[in-house]
C-alpha cells in the first residue's frame, strides 16, 4: 500500500499534463471539426505530418521555433486534402479520413529516406522546445497548482490558451457561431447567405493546425527527434476525448487529462514494478481505458446534428 | 431445339470455370501461360451471356465492364505519372524504377507478390464486407494478430492429421478473431461507441498482448527470460506448398492464396445471393428503409463486426500456417492496415478484392526490387498507392472534371455561334 501511495505525487500530474498535450489538442482540434460538420478521423496522419515537419525545420534552422511553425502549417495544408475531398468532392469523411491517414505514412517514409538517408528514427535536433521551460513568476509558486500548470514548456501553455480560446470561439464569436451552425443546420445557415462550404473547410483547417502541434509537440517538444509510430494512436484517443468531452473543448480537455493520468499512471507502474506482471499489461491500460470511456459516455453526449453528413449545393443558373 | 441450347450454355459455363480454374492456379505459381487459359475463359463466359441474353445484351455487359475498369484505369496511370515526377524532381530515374518495379512485382518476384497478397484478401474482404453493412472495421489489424497468435498455439499443439488440423484450425482461429471482435461488436449495439475508435484500440490492444504470448510460447520458459520467436508449429499443420504439385513454382509458395480466392467467391455469394447478405447491405444502404422491412439493425450490425473479424482472423492462420511457421513480434505487420485499402480500391465488392490485394501484393515486392536494383526509396511505392486510393475514391473528382469540361464546350460551341 505504501508503493501505491508514493506514486500519487506532484511528478505524476506533471506527467499527466505532459502525456495528455497532445490529445488535448488534437481532440480539441476533432472538436471543431466535428462542430462544422466533418469527421476527421486524419488526426493520426495530421500529427505524423505535423510532427515530421517540425522535426525537419528545426533541425535544419537550428531554431524549434520555427520547428514548431512548420508543424503547424503543415498539419494545416495537410488537413486541407480532408477538407477538399469531403466538402469539395462529397467524399466519405471516414474514407477520406483513412486515406489521408495512408498517406501521411508514406509521405514522411519517403522524405524520412531524402532527407536522413534512413527510416525509422530522424537524427536529434539541436534545440528542442523543453529548453524553453518557464516557469511563470508568482502563479508558479502557487503550491501543488504551481508546478503542474505554471511551470511547463511553450506548446502545454498554447494548449491551455487553445482551449480558453476554442470555448470562446464556439460560444461568443460570429465565425464560431456559423461553424456550429454549419454542423448544426447547413441549409439554415446558406439560406442566411453564410457558405457552409466555407465554414467547412474552416473547420477542418483548424483540426489541422492544432494536430500539427500536437505533432510538433511529440517530436520536438517531448522529443528531440521523430520516430516512426511516435503518435501510437493518439490521434484515435483524441477522437475518445472529443466524445467523452461531449464535443466540447473543455470537456475535450478533461477526457484528455484522464487519458494523460491513465497513461502516466501505466509508466509509473511499469517502473516501480508494484506487482510482477508483464509490463505490456501496464501499456494496454490506457486502450483499455478509452473503450470504457467511450461506450460509457458516448450516450450522455450528443453530436452535431449534421455531423458527417454531405452537404451539396445545387446552384440554379 | 431449346434443350440443346441450355445444354450449349451450361457447357460454356462449366469451360469457364475449368479454364479460369486451372489458369489461375498456374498463373499464380508463375506458369504465366496461365493467362491465356484465363483469357480463354472470359472468351466462353463471353459466348455463354451471348446465348443467354441475346449478342447485344452480351455487348453491352462487356462494355459496361470495361467503363467501370475505366476510373481505376485512369487513378493507376496519374498515379505513376505523379510517381515519376516526384522521382524525378527528388533525384531518381524515373523510367529505370518503374522498369524495375514492375518487373519485379509482375515477372520476377510474383511469388513475393502472391504471397503479400494472400492475407491482404482476407483483411480487405472483412473490411470490405463490413463497409457494405455501413461499418469500418479499421482495427482488422488487431483481429489479424488474434488469428496469428490463436493458430500459432493450435499449430503447437494439436498432433492430428493435416486434412483434420487445417480445417480446424482456420475455423477456431477465425472464430476467436471473432469473438475478439464481438467486444467492440456489442458495445457498437448497445452503447453507440463508434467501431472506428473501439476496433482501433483493440488493434493496439493485440499488438501489445503479442510479446506476451510469445514469450510465453518460445523456447524453454526457464532458461529464456526474452523469447522473441515461438516454436515452430508442428508440421501436420503447415499449408502445402504449390511445390508438391508443380515442380517450377517457388519453394515459398503455399496455397493459402487459393484458399483466400475461393474465401473471396463465398463472401462474394453470400453479400449478393443469400438472405443475410440482403440484410447486411440493406442495413448498410439505408438503416430507416431497412428497419421499415423489418430488418433488426442491432442484429446485423453484430453480426456484420463478427464476420469480419471472422475473415481477418484468416489472415493471420495462412500467415503462420502457410509461410511462418511461427510467431515473431511485429511479424509482417500492417496487413490489417493495408487491408482499409484494397477494400476501398475495390469499391468493396469481394471479387475485386483479389486483384487490388494482388496489385498491392506486387506494388510491394516490386517497390523492394526497385531498392535493390535501382537505389530509388521504396516508400514512393506508398505514396503511389496513396494518390491511386485518393484518385479512386474521390470518384466525384471526375464528375466535376467533366462538368467542367461539359461547360467549357458548351462555352466554344456558343462563341462559334
Amino acid at each position: 500500500m505504501e508503493g501505491l501511495f508514493s506514486i500519487l505525487n506532484t511528478e505524476l500530474l506533471v506527467a499527466t499534463i505532459r502525456l495528455s498535450t497532445p490529445i488535448t489538442l488534437a481532440a480539441i482540434g476533432a472538436t471543431i471539426c466535428e462542430k462544422s460538420g466533418i469527421v476527421n478521423i486524419a488526426m493520426e496522419g495530421i500529427m505524423i505530418i505535423g510532427a515530421f515537419f517540425a522535426t525537419v525545420v528545426a533541425y535544419y534552422t537550428g531554431n524549434p521555433w520555427a520547428g514548431l511553425l512548420a508543424g503547424i502549417i503543415s498539419g494545416g495544408l495537410f488537413s486541407l486534402i480532408h477538407a477538399f475531398a469531403t466538402v469539395t468532392l462529397h467524399l466519405d469523411h471516414t474514407v477520406s479520413g483513412a486515406v489521408l491517414n495512408i498517406l501521411s505514412f508514406g509521405i514522411v517514409r519517403y522524405l524520412m529516406v531524402l532527407i536522413f538517408g534512413h527510416p525509422g528514427t530522424t537524427n536529434p535536433i539541436p534545440v528542442g522546445l523543453k529548453a524553453y521551460q518557464w516557469a511563470i513568476p508568482g502563479l508558479s509558486r502557487i503550491p501543488v497548482l504551481g508546478p503542474i500548470f505554471f511551470n511547463q514548456t511553450p506548446i502545454v501553455y498554447l494548449s491551455f490558451v487553445a482551449i480558453i480560446f476554442f470555448t470562446f470561439f464556439l460560444k461568443r464569436m460570429k465565425v464560431g457561431l456559423h461553424l456550429r451552425a454549419a454542423g448544426e443546420h447547413p441549409l439554415a445557415l446558406e439560406t442566411i447567405g453564410v457558405s457552409v462550404y466555407k465554414m467547412r473547410y474552416l473547420g477542418v483547417l483548424i483540426s489541422g493546425l492544432l494536430s500539427g502541434m500536437a505533432g510538433a509537440y511529440l517530436s520536438i517538444e517531448n522529443n528531440v527527434s521523430f520516430t516512426e509510430g511516435m503518435t501510437n494512436g493518439k490521434g484515435f484517443i483524441a477522437l475518445a476525448a472529443m466524445i467523452s468531452g461531449g464535443w466540447h473543448p473543455i470537456g475535450a480537455f478533461l477526457a484528455a487529462l484522464f487519458f494523460g493520468f491513465a497513461d502516466a499512471l501505466q509508466i509509473r507502474f511499469q517502473i516501480i514494478k508494484l506487482i510482477n506482471v508483464p509490463e505490456e499489461l501496464f501499456i494496454i491500460f490506457p486502450y483499455i481505458l478509452c473503450v470504457v470511456a467511450v461506450a460509457g459516455l458516448v450516450r450522455r453526449s450528443r453530436p452535431p446534428k449534421a455531423d458527417g453528413k454531405d452537404f451539396m449545393i445545387e446552384r440554379v443558373e | 431445339m431449346n434443350n440443346l441450347r441450355i445444354g450449349k450454355e451450361t457447357l460454356l459455363l462449366a469451360a469457364t470455370v475449368v479454364l479460369a480454374v486451372i489458369g489461375l492456379i498456374l498463373y499464380v505459381a508463375a506458369y504465366f501461360w496461365g493467362f491465356f487459359l484465363m483469357a480463354g475463359a472470359a472468351v466462353s463466359y463471353y459466348f455463354s451471356l451471348r446465348i443467354k441474353n441475346g449478342r447485344e445484351a452480351a455487348w453491352e455487359d462487356v462494355r459496361g465492364f470495361l467503363k467501370k475498369l475505366s476510373i481505376p484505369a485512369i487513378g493507376i496511370v496519374v498515379a505513376i505519372v505523379f510517381g515519376g515526377l516526384i522521382m524525378l524532381l527528388t533525384g531518381y530515374n524515373p523510367l529505370k524504377a518503374f522498369r524495375a518495379l514492375f518487373y519485379g512485382g509482375f515477372v520476377r518476384n510474383w511469388h513475393v507478390s502472391i504471397l503479400n497478397a494472400t492475407p491482404l484478401i482476407f483483411t480487405g474482404l472483412s473490411i470490405a464486407f463490413a463497409f457494405n453493412a455501413g461499418l469500418f472495421n479499421i482495427g482488422a489489424e488487431g483481429q489479424y494478430y488474434i488469428g496469428l497468435m490463436a493458430s500459432t498455439w493450435l499449430g503447437l499443439r494439436l498432433g492430428l492429421p493435416p486434412i483434420i488440423v487445417i480445417p480446424f484450425i482456420f475455423v477456431v482461429a477465425g472464430a476467436l478473431a471473432a469473438a475478439y471482435n464481438a467486444v467492440p461488436a456489442f458495445l457498437k449495439v448497445k452503447t453507440g461507441a463508434h467501431e472506428v475508435i473501439t476496433t482501433m484500440m483493440f488493434a493496439h490492444i493485440a499488438r501489445y498482448m503479442s510479446p506476451i504470448f510469445i514469450r510465453a510460447n518460445g523456447g524453454d520458459p526457464a532458461t529464456s527470460t526474452h523469447a522473441y520467436v515461438t516454436d515452430v508449429i508442428g508440421e501436420n499443420t503447415w499449408l502445402p506448398m504449390f511445390r508438391d504439385f508443380l515442380p517450377r513454382a517457388n519453394y515459398r509458395l503455399h496455397i493459402g492464396i487459393l484458399i483466400a480466392i475461393a474465401t473471396a467467391v463465398f463472401v462474394h455469394y453470400i453479400l449478393y445471393k443469400t438472405k443475410f447478405g440482403f440484410e447486411i447491405r440493406a442495413v448498410g444502404e439505408n438503416k430507416d428503409a431497412a428497419r421499415a422491412q423489418g430488418i433488426s439493425i442491432g442484429v446485423n450490425v453484430f453480426r456484420a463486426l463478427l464476420f469480419a473479424g471472422f475473415l481477418a482472423g484468416l489472415s493471420g492462420v495462412t500467415e503462420v500456417l502457410g509461410l511462418s511457421h511461427k510467431m515473431f513480434e511485429n511479424l509482417n505487420a500492417g496487413y490489417g492496415w493495408n487491408g482499409i485499402s484494397v477494400a476501398l480500391l475495390a469499391g468493396n465488392n469481394p471479387l475485386g478484392v483479389i486483384f487490388t490485394a494482388i496489385l498491392w501484393g506486387a506494388l510491394d515486392a516490386g517497390g523492394q526490387y526497385m531498392t535493390r536494383t535501382t537505389q530509388t526509396p521504396n516508400s514512393i511505392v506508398e505514396i503511389i498507392k496513396g494518390v491511386i486510393l485518393f484518385l479512386i475514391v474521390a470518384r466525384y473528382i471526375y464528375t466535376v472534371l467533366g462538368g467542367k469540361l461539359k461547360k467549357r464546350r458548351s462555352a466554344a460551341v456558343k462563341e462559334a455561334k
